[in-house]
């Protein structure tokens, strides 16, 4: 019961915070000089194009009554149709989300199963210094510093050259046999997780670097408790919450559309048919997908900040939680 | 003064060889960057100056492009221009996030809210596909890549000086500065702001090393730099296209771009572990 005292106000911040980016999205499209007509019609416009748009989009009345009904469209659910095909945005957007999301799940698992194991061993060596916290620093600072396009060139060129029994393009959908579907999927994969190991690796260190100064620590210490039962009971616990709140960060930007990664490896997902269709000048689908990403990403967070309720009893408990 | 500082500066990169050689190759790299073009590289638009997607050589140490360009200038040009954007952006959010999250982290009520749902709105906005959105809407190029790049540092930025000004503004002499009368300009400016200086430069590599990442994909994508002018992102979306006939195209800017943001990772942990008090400590 007392939970709700802790997730009405993220409730509330998450619902404001969407708001925010539709009010941004909506006028970043519609207030800039010119209009809306001129950045989809593009400047060889018919006048006649022009007053179809304007009747079909409403662009002659009030900014707010525009804002208005646009927002009450997509609170039903109403993301507006393709300029291209005239089919509903949100259709096209969920045919596409399964590939997106198998190709997030498989990097956040491959990231977080090497990330986390090698973020905590380098934490515990030696507080984090010397040669073994030296070593995760290197790798963590390594990773983080080759972007998922150079990797994935990379990989292109390896696997192009010796196919090595996985594929570089020609993507399988998963039910059309899973290994079919993986052996597309797993260079992609890697590429993106590189990154996503060396942000994990980084967090959980740095989180775990934290704990171990704490003063229930040294206690357990001298306590005399094995130094196995110290770090499962003491310090693990203690270190999740920010790996949660990077799990969650980099879960919803994955699933916002690995855009680079699924264009380079031609993966047909949401960040590949947002990237298609801002050179085809579809809009209306560039505007849902900031739109969804956002949102997306703010449930996301909300399904953080429940977990830290249940990792910590303390943040449930208390009314003053924030 | 002088001798102090090198002293102690030779004291921290003593004590931790990944700074320095994060630092080492930060400087290597900026002074390419930036006097790239007085070096004798050759042209980097000369177009037919040598055969087009030419291996490299000892005339083109780095092979050329598709124009026949020489690739080593056009590395070289293309640093100085990923350093130059990611630089602008990164000192637009430094200036703007340290004023935001201190004005957050001191002026509490109202400013605080407002202030923390702005970063908020920003931070849920994914990089890249905002910047398909700001390619959209103000067409691609230098200004759309500084903008994308600076809405995306920006809300973390706030989100860490606010936190610290939370806790400086808590210690005695603040509280004695406002007792004593200051106003509210001079509590900031004078008292606070040198005092969250550090976590705000750490913060500032951390922001500079995403920059270039972003700058570099923005690129990559085609919408950032546009030619003739190349950042190591634009260089790798044309190498990307020759990729299996002409792989050097690809292997100079990426490996290039992986330095670059690696030195500036390693500087920044080094910095942080040596400002930081809370150091670990061994179970044994």
């Amino acid at each position: 019961m007392r939970l709700i005292y802790f997730l009405a106000p993220r409730l509330l911040i998450a619902a404001i915070t969407m708001f925010g980016v539709a009010l941004l999205v909506f006028l970043s499209l519609r207030l800039i000089p010119g209009g809306y007509a001129d950045i989809v019609l593009g400047p060889f416009a018919t006048g006649a194009a022009r007053d179809l748009l304007i009747q079909r989009y409403g662009l002659d009345e009030p900014i707010f009554v525009q804002f208005g009904k646009w927002l009450w469209a997509l609170l039903q659910g109403d993301f507006g149709n393709s300029m291209v095909t005239n089919k509903p945005v949100i259709d096209e957007f969920l045919r596409r989300a399964p590939v997106t999301g198998e190709l997030a799940i498989l990097t956040l698992l491959l990231a977080l199963a090497i990330g986390l194991p090698l973020g905590v061993w380098s934490g515990l060596a030696e507080g984090g210094a010397g040669g073994k916290g030296r070593l995760g620093r290197l790798v963590g600072a390594l990773g983080a510093s080759v972007p998922d396009f150079v990797i994935g060139s990379a990989f292109i060129f390896i696997f192009s050259k010796w196919s090595l029994g996985l594929k570089v393009g020609g993507f399988v959908p998963l039910d059309q046999g899973l290994w079919d579907n993986l052996k597309t999927m797993i260079l992609p994969t890697v590429s993106l997780s590189v990154f996503a190991i060396a942000l994990f690796l980084r967090t959980t260190r740095d989180a775990v670097l934290r704990v171990m100064t704490d003063g229930h620590i040294l206690a357990a210490v001298a306590r005399g408790q094995r130094p196995r039962d110290i770090v499962r009971h003491h310090v693990l616990r203690n270190a999740a919450i920010p790996v949660v709140t990077v799990t969650a960060t980099y879960f919803g930007f994955l699933l916002g559309g690995a855009v680079i990664a699924e264009v380079l490896f031609s993966i047909p997902g949401v960040g590949y048919y947002i990237f298609s269709s801002l050179e085809e000048r579809d809009y209306a689908v560039v505007q849902a997908g900031v739109l969804l990403a956002a949102f997306v990403f703010v449930s996301l967070n909300m399904v953080a900040d429940f977990a830290y309720a249940l990792i910590d009893p303390r943040i449930g408990a208390a009314r003053s939680g924030t | 003064m002088i001798a102090l500082a090198s002293a102690r500066l030779g004291r921290f990169f003593r004590r931790d060889s990944l700074g320095l050689l994060g630092a080492v190759l930060l400087l290597v790299l900026l002074i390419l960057g930036i006097f790239g073009d007085l070096l004798p590289l050759g042209d980097p638009n000369a177009i037919g100056a040598g055969p087009r997607l030419g291996a490299p050589s000892l005339a083109f140490p780095l092979g050329t492009d598709d124009l026949g360009r020489s690739y080593l200038p056009r590395v070289v040009e293309g640093i100085g221009v990923t350093f130059l954007l990611s630089a602008i952006a990164v000192i637009i959010t430094a200036v703007i996030g340290t004023l935001l999250g201190m004005a957050a982290g001191y002026l509490h009520g109202a400013t605080d809210h407002l202030i923390a749902r702005i970063a908020d709105i920003l931070f849920a906005f994914p990089a890249l596909l905002f910047g398909l959105l700001a390619a959209a809407v103000i067409g691609p190029g230098s200004i759309a890549a500084i903008v994308v790049i600076s809405t995306a540092t920006i809300p973390l930025f706030i989100r860490v000086v606010r936190s610290v000004t939370l806790s400086v503004a808590e210690r005695e002499f603040v509280v004695a500065a406002v007792v004593s009368g200051a106003s509210t300009w001079r509590v900031m400016l004078v008292h606070l702001l040198p005092n969250i200086l550090g976590a705000a430069i750490i913060q500032l590599t951390y922001a500079l090393s995403v920059s270039m990442i972003i700058e570099s994909a923005l690129s990559f994508l085609g919408l950032g730099v546009q030619p003739p002018a190349a950042s190591l992102g634009s260089l790798l979306r044309l190498g990307s296209v020759y990729l299996t006939i002409a792989p050097w195209l690809v292997l100079a800017p990426g490996l290039v771009l992986a330095a670059a943001i690696m030195s500036i990772n390693l500087l920044g942990d080094a910095i942080r572990d040596a400002l930081d008090p809370l150091r670990g400590r061994s179970l044994k």
